[in-house]
């Protein structure tokens, strides 16, 4: 290589390192409280990304058009980290330092949570965070961090473990058969509910985990099915909860009792892709349903229609969480009487906070310490049945035959 | 026994769709020798065109293949005209792999921005019901899937055997400058070659659609398997990739049934290893070591 | 200090080291990714299964991480080399998803799709990124020095050798198969010490992230871009293609564009660029040189201008 050509990418890498080794530059303004937030808006998580976004403009329109926060306008700086750990790292020390934000909420998924929340966690801010609940995010044992929804993730399952131990003892399930998504939520919530029925007499007949691309589970469904189980439970996302239904529509079988920790609590989606008739008695968990009567929920409704349209059955879960992450750090501000993240803090630490996902409070890691919502299909609707003061329709069993 | 068997029938069927998918892949490397990493990507383009003219216009994915063959032909030439015939020809079997590459980037770019990344599924009136014959259920979109692969394969044998086309393709693929000597316009032949091979995925899309969920990002999922099949059967070689297929197809659904669902798609790269140990140009390549 | 600074260094040290065994030999490896995954989950277990403290101890393992991903990397190579050209790349392609595989699979090592997490060292806050930092210019100061080496050494004679014709070189007696193994295995090793800095700075070792098609795609990009087969085109590259992705991601965002915009460059790259940055630079400044010289260096005062220049 010729002197001159290096001399050249000397040059240009000499130039390009003086201006990355750049402190920060923007200076700290006052006037409108600035929140730097991460969200996938490209990549794979660029669906329920969006819907965060929706959520948090929504709420940041409702804070201003009514006397903002401490008589300040509130600024979203919305940034996209294209579903990247990488830059979800970056972003937040970005408008940390360089863009000196006021506040931080939370990204999209548990994945980009944890390394999102160790970069604030570094700096002192609070975390709010509307989507990561999985036991990863909790086991970095941070102060700062909140996960807005009533239950960690690995907990969806729980409360309809309790609704089979109110039933009498003939109609409780005997056996059941477990299949699973291998992914950092699925699979844990599965197998949380099979330790808990296992303990209580429920025999485990059949049990496995499927990689994250099988698009064809007639061969596992036609395992599971083989030892006649009572109950199936499904630790799935939504594709293959689809696929599950398919599959067992296709061998003819009808369990008792058929749980889906996703896929099956979606409103418009699951009865498209199953078939509407398909769906009454299936079981699934939700942390949030538009008719929940929960603080604040039928103002976000109807917010939100104006806003943006459509019936209430068709709001993303993930536009509430992300409501409920402003709607508590308003909270919050109101009872501590100033934008002090340490404060914040502290305050969030102590008590129930009411919110549009339910009364919330955490423990010393973030992990919130309530139970989310028991949702069945009822006469091919959605509807909370457990517990019984968030029901709006009594939970019913032995499951109907497909079709009926 | 029984699971065995209905292993064996889910196994062909799929393996049916594979061989389709794959022989497309292969055609390109013998018509240009292009390793056309970007197929994958164009399949499920066929896949999402496919399924926006069921979704939109009602029209089902087998009639819709007589708009849409045609149309992915055409890109298919434009696509060797702009992005692989500027190539050298030496360096024309290396760079294709990058460019091919950075092209099915951009198809998942696009697609992504289209129409999200949601998983979508051509769901015909048909999707999920099944035949059972003799205790065996045979699922009919499968069954119309594999029927389709076979008509389509068939029909690009025939055009290779008995139309002049297909002749030049053939001597173009054997020896490029012999056929250029004998008259063939091989500049033009590769491009139409090209464009039959980017046809073949536009069936193979429609008919993937069908059975599988699918999303911007599938493409990766399918090319590492296609691209084991087509160096199982030997690079360049259409019928190697067929039989490559079919036989990938019963392996994978064997293990899947008879020890794991996990590691299933591991045996693809399980038999490519042994292959490349003990036959490395694959079933029916050629065996001179620098041609491969 | 900005944690850019160590993704382009990151970026630079990944491409030097594809260089040696994709520039200098010609054998373009895609599944390069595969190694900088294996790094970063070897530093990860070393943490959960091994518990060898915080601090600046993961750096101590570093270099054996390295040697022992070069190790690994001997069979897998024996292997991939017993084809040629595109063969070969298709195998590394296929070497790539096979270690992800791996990484899902294998739960109770790689904690399967629920990855891997590290604690967070407690360095303190406003030089947090220092250690990361140096610690990646080490790798990236390695890999330059390999490169530099090799490219005075017999070993280095070798790879171009088999770059330029391997038949023939065999037929004069060059070893090429060692010369492949060695650049092979020191590419591999280099590209996994990055991976293992990468693994303890983010601290979230994730299947899909640590052995991503992209990184390759990445380093592969970044060399084309500087100038395949130099020492400093690969750090050229990943000194513009870094800042300028993320910065526009940062700025612009909002899209799934950056998909379409990587593919474009690398197209643009492939085919208006192919040589690279450098050496089209170095092509010029050769071909302006060149145009001085006067058809018949014979004449008078002309003729002293040739001499003198």
């Amino acid at each position: 290589m010729g002197k001159r050509t290096q001399i050249i990418a000397l040059v240009v890498v000499a130039a390009v390192s003086a201006w990355l080794a750049a402190g920060a530059a923007a200076s700290p303004t006052a006037g409108p409280i600035k929140i730097g937030i991460s969200l996938s808006l490209s990549g794979d998580f660029s669906d329920p990304g969006k819907a965060v976004k929706r959520g948090y403009d929504l709420w940041a329109a409702y804070v201003n058009a009514h006397g903002g926060i401490l008589g300040r306008q509130v600024q979203l700086k919305i940034v996209d980290d294209a579903s990247s750990p990488n830059q979800v790292v970056s972003n937040y020390q970005n408008l940390i330092t360089r863009d000196k934000v006021d506040l931080t909420f939370g990204p999209f998924s548990s994945l980009l949570t944890g390394p999102a929340a160790t970069v604030a966690n570094r700096y002192g801010y609070a975390f709010l965070e509307p989507a990561g609940g999985g036991p990863k995010v909790f086991a970095l044992h941070l102060h700062n961090l909140f996960f807005v929804q009533p239950a960690p993730v690995v907990k969806c399952g729980d409360t309809f473990v309790q609704y089979l131990k109110t039933l009498p003892k003939a109609q409780q399930p005997k056996t059941a058969s477990y299949a699973s998504l291998d992914d950092p939520f699925s699979s844990p919530i599965a197998d949380a509910m099979r330790a808990k029925l296992e303990k209580s007499g429920v025999k485990t007949v059949y049990k496995t985990i499927y990689p994250a691309e099988t698009t064809d589970l007639t061969p596992i469904i036609g395992k599971a099915i083989a030892p006649k189980p009572d109950m199936i439970i499904g630790g799935t996302q939504s594709v293959d909860a689809y696929s599950q239904v398919k599959a067992l529509i296709q061998a003819n079988y009808n369990p008792k009792f058929l749980f889906f920790s996703n896929g099956a609590n979606s409103p418009t989606e699951f009865p498209s892709k199953v078939g509407a008739k398909n769906v009454n008695g299936i079981f699934s968990c939700s942390d949030w349903t538009p008719t929940a009567p929960t603080s604040g929920n039928k103002l976000f409704v109807s917010e939100y229609i104006k806003k943006y349209g459509g019936n209430k059955f068709q709001i993303d879960n993930n536009s509430s969480e992300a409501w409920a992450v402003g709607q508590l750090l308003q909270l919050a501000v109101k009872k501590v009487g100033a934008i002090d993240n340490k404060k914040i803090i502290t305050a969030l630490h102590q008590g129930t906070w009411p919110t549009i996902e339910g009364n919330l409070s955490w423990d010393a890691n973030g992990s919130p310490s309530g139970n989310d919502l028991l949702v069945e299909w009822v006469g091919g609707k959605l509807l909370p049945v457990y517990p019984k003061s968030f029901a709006l329709a009594k939970p019913f069993s032995p499951k109907p035959a497909w079709g009926k | 026994m029984h699971v065995f068997i209905q292993a064996c029938i889910l196994g062909l069927l799929t393996g049916g769709v594979y061989a389709l998918m794959a022989s497309g892949l292969a055609l390109g490397f013998g018509v240009m020798r292009v390793i056309n990493v970007a197929q994958g990507a164009l399949i499920i383009l066929g896949a999402y065109l496919s399924y926006t003219l069921y979704s939109s216009l009602g029209i089902d994915p087998f009639i819709g293949l007589l708009v849409l063959t045609p149309a992915m032909f055409v890109l298919g030439v434009v696509l060797q005209i702009v992005f692989l015939r500027p190539l050298r020809e030496e360096e024309r079997e290396e760079l294709s792999i990058l460019v091919t590459w950075a092209i099915a980037l951009g198809i998942e770019g696009i697609l992504s921005i289209a129409y999200q990344t949601t998983y979508r599924s051509t769901i015909t009136s048909y999707a999920d019901r099944s035949w059972t014959v003799l205790g065996y259920y045979i699922s009919v979109a499968r069954t119309y899937a594999f029927v389709a692969s076979i008509v389509v394969l068939v029909l690009l044998f025939a055009i290779l055997r008995f139309t002049k086309l297909g002749r030049a393709v053939r001597a173009t693929v054997q020896n490029p400058t012999a056929a250029r000597l004998l008259g063939v316009e091989t500049r033009l032949v590769s491009a139409l070659g090209f464009g039959l091979s980017v046809a073949t995925a536009s069936a193979a899309g429609a008919v993937y659609g069908i059975v599988f969920p699918f999303n911007p990002g599938s493409h990766y999922d399918l090319i590492s398997r296609l691209l084991t099949i087509i160096v199982l059967g030997g690079l360049g070689s259409l019928g190697g990739a067929v039989i490559a297929a079919l036989g990938m197809g019963l392996a994978e659904s064997l293990f899947s049934a008879e020890f794991s669902p996990t590691w299933a798609s591991f045996t693809f790269f399980v038999v490519l290893i042994v292959m490349l140990v003990l036959r490395p140009q694959g079933l029916f390549g050629a065996r001179v070591r620098g041609a491969i | 200090m900005q944690n850019l600074f160590i993704f382009t260094l990151m970026f630079a040290a990944l491409g030097s080291a594809w260089n040696i065994i994709g520039g200098y030999s010609g054998y373009i490896s895609l599944g390069h990714a595969a190694f900088f995954g294996v790094g970063a989950y070897a530093i990860g277990i070393t943490f959960t299964h091994v518990s060898i403290g915080s601090g600046y101890r993961p750096f101590y393992v570093l270099p054996l991480v390295g040697f022992g991903v070069a190790l690994v990397a001997v069979p897998i190579g024996w292997v991939a080399f017993r084809t040629r050209a595109a063969t070969f790349a298709i195998v590394t392609i296929t070497l790539l998803f096979v270690v992800q595989q791996l990484a899902y699979n294998l739960r109770s090592i790689t904690g399967g799709s629920q990855g891997i997490s590290l604690p967070p060292p407690s360095f303190p806050v406003a030089t947090f990124e220092e250690p990361f930092f140096y610690a990646m210019l080490g790798v990236l100061a390695l890999s330059m020095l390999a490169s530099w080496w090799i490219r005075g050494s017999k070993l280095g004679l070798a790879l171009l050798s088999i770059r330029d014709d391997e038949d023939r070189a065999r037929g004069l007696g060059v070893q090429t198969g060692f010369a492949k193994m060695v650049a092979f295995a020191l590419s591999s090793g280099l590209v996994a010490m990055a991976g293992g800095v990468w693994g303890y700075y983010i601290g979230f070792i994730y299947p899909q992230f640590a052995v991503d098609p992209l990184v390759t795609i990445g380093m592969v990009l970044m060399v084309y871009l500087g100038g395949k087969g130099t020492l400093w085109g690969p750090v050229l590259g990943a000194f513009i293609l870094v800042p300028a992705q993320q910065y526009l991601a940062y700025r612009l965002g909002a899209s799934n564009l950056y998909l379409v915009g990587y593919a474009a460059v690398f197209l643009v790259v492939m085919l208006l660029l192919p040589r690279g940055i450098l050496p089209s630079i170095a092509e010029r400044a050769r071909r302006l040189r060149t145009r001085r010289l006067p058809p018949d260096p014979g004449r008078g005062p002309q003729a002293k201008e040739v001499v003198a220049s």
